[in-house]
């Protein structure tokens, strides 16, 4: 099941002149962190704000949790802490999950309940009663994630979550992001740290100008296809000639040899040839980059592509 | 419930500003006022003696007269230096909870567009009603007590105070959903609550104009725009139990409270945040 879909959706501001979205169609599966990825201004905030209704899209159509975008009674399942949030300030921390759960539609009892949990969850449990006008901007962080919690929502749309948190704080979060999707909610998130992103993310998509650039796993996109990186205790020599006699494209990094073959055939043939000289192997491994040289690439290459 | 919860929002964030502070401080002295320095002594049902900050008041004057004059200056003082201090205190409420970072919260919860202007609205009418009332209840609660006179055309015109705050805050709602700006929207309310009056004297300013076109334009105003004088009038002879000519104004005033509130829905329920 999907629970978020959009088809075609398209967002232009002024009178057209910005193309914040153009004709993105995606799925989201439940259960699932996904995450999208985008130079600045590359529509991603844009996409959340339609999802939500906060902006109106020019065409097309999308869902959340099945339901039209259109039909607002879909948010009481759904939690949404927006980049730069604010929430009044003369308000304390219960103050605020009170009210803004109240109007999630949480009862007051109930919310009562929770509110403790959820300051616990976000490590301010002490801070119940101090007016956030006097948080940090990390606290104010793990304030909007609480908010975004309040409701206990299936979908959770996360802009930024951890912009302004510290390293100790960002891990806590991503074990709390896992944790969630562990327990059957979908997390939709927005962040520009690409390695927190590889961290926590099951699927990726990339957008640039309000296109869809790319679309999949983690995995997929941080593994190199037929690219395999071979470490060896000697014959480095041999294993150019090799490469050169089977028409091989070999490239040296840090010390290891990276090769390219086109099927797994042809990789345990080179390894035979390898053995038969007797040519020590320490290790064959499949090549993998960051996410965020792959990110860079696909921008770029998309950049150069485009006319 | 949701709804109560954007009201109870509204009105706690009005509770924090200084300027309803000073309003409640303002209404508390008045009410203390009529508690201690407000001296009567009834006997069979007439005042033997009546002192108002120590001093007799002449026993000419009827119990009734004196306490319908009392509660006419309350009641018109609120409805010019109550309603100047409430929409100030309120002006930037629209405008604020509209800025990035806030809206966005508020639409992303389960709640219609339309209820999320109403909460704000409605907020911003609860606390002026809060503070007319405990101004009105209260000095009309002890004035009744001390008097026997039990003038409940001054509960009334609390009333129709803040439904001439709910009027022009329609207005400022339509201009903070326009404009977003605090500021602007105050100044064009203040601006339609100053040329009331001479709105209402439009006939002895035709002579004065040099086409008739201005006169049209005169008339379209005055029976466009909310009757505020008029409606002040109402507020007054409310209270001193005088006949009301017509409630027209009144009628043609709340009209234009609810285009301007309609028209503020329609804008805020199609615009992108």
């Amino acid at each position: 099941m999907y629970v978020v879909e959009t088809d075609n959706l398209t967002k232009y501001y002024s009178r057209g002149k910005i193309k914040a979205l153009e004709d993105f169609t995606l799925q989201v599966e439940k259960g699932k962190i996904f995450s999208l990825l985008g130079p600045n201004g590359a529509g991603k905030t844009t996409l959340i704000k339609v999802l939500l209704g906060i902006v109106f899209p020019t065409r097309g159509s999308a869902k959340i949790l099945g339901e039209d975008i259109s039909n607002a009674g879909a948010h009481s399942r759904v939690g949404y802490l927006a980049e730069n949030h604010r929430f009044p300030e003369f308000l304390t921390a219960n103050q605020v999950l009170f009210y803004y759960g109240k109007m999630s539609g949480v009862e007051p009892a109930l919310l009562k309940e929770r509110i403790p949990q959820l300051l616990k969850l976000v490590k301010l449990e002490n801070w119940g009663d101090t007016k956030i006008r006097k948080f940090s901007k990390g606290m104010m962080q793990r304030m909007g994630l609480a908010q975004a919690l309040s409701n206990d929502p299936d979908l959770l749309f996360l802009d930024e979550p951890t912009d302004g948190i510290d390293p100790v704080g960002r891990r806590e979060i991503r074990d709390l992001l896992k944790n969630l999707r562990d327990r059957g909610k979908t997390i939709f998130l927005n962040s520009h740290l690409l390695s927190e992103v590889e961290r926590v993310s099951d699927e990726v998509a990339i957008l640039k100008n309000g296109r869809l650039l790319q679309k999949g796993t983690v995995e997929e996109m941080v593994s190199v296809k037929q690219q395999f990186t071979l470490q060896l205790a000697e014959g480095y020599d041999l294993l150019q000639a090799l490469c050169a006699e089977l028409a091989l494209p070999l490239v040296s990094q840090n010390g290891s040899f990276i090769v390219s073959v086109r099927d797994d055939a042809q990789l345990n043939h080179l390894i035979d040839k390898l053995r038969e000289r007797q040519v020590l192997i320490r290790g064959i491994v499949p090549r993998k980059i960051t996410l965020e040289d792959f990110f860079i690439e696909v921008v770029e290459d998309k950049e150069v592509a485009a006319p | 419930m949701k709804l109560l919860a954007i009201i109870q929002l509204t009105f706690r964030e009005s509770l924090a500003r200084k300027t309803f502070i000073a309003f409640f401080g303002l209404s508390t002295l008045v009410n203390l006022l009529f508690l201690f320095a407000l001296n009567l002594d009834i006997v069979d049902g007439a005042e033997s003696y009546i002192s108002l900050f120590g001093k007799e008041i002449d026993q000419a004057f009827e119990l009734e007269k004196i306490v319908y004059g009392i509660e006419s200056v309350v009641a018109v003082g609120l409805f010019t230096g109550g309603l100047f201090m409430s929409l100030f205190a309120t002006s930037s409420l629209i405008p604020a909870f509209l800025e990035k970072g806030s809206i966005d919260l508020l639409i992303s919860k389960p709640l219609s567009r339309f209820t999320i202007l109403a909460g704000r609205y409605l907020g911003a009418v609860a606390i002026v009603a809060f503070n007319v009332f405990y101004l009105v209840g209260f000095s009309w609660l002890i004035l009744s007590f001390k008097t026997g006179v039990w003038n409940f055309g001054f509960l009334l015109a609390g009333v129709m105070i803040v439904l001439t705050y709910a009027i022009l805050y329609a207005l400022m709602a339509f201009l903070g959903v326009t404009i977003r700006s605090g500021p602007f929207s105050l100044m064009i309310t203040y601006a339609i609550l100053f040329f009331s009056p001479l709105l209402l004297q439009r006939e002895a300013i035709y002579a004065l104009l040099s086409g008739k076109f201005w006169g049209y334009l005169l008339d379209f105003l005055y029976h466009f725009l909310p009757k505020t004088t008029e409606l002040g009038n109402i507020t007054r002879m409310l209270v001193q139990h005088a006949e009301i000519a017509s409630w027209l104004p009144a009628l043609t005033s709340l009209l234009f409270g609810a285009l301007m509130f309609a028209a503020a829905s329609m804008i805020f329920k199609r615009k992108d945040f």
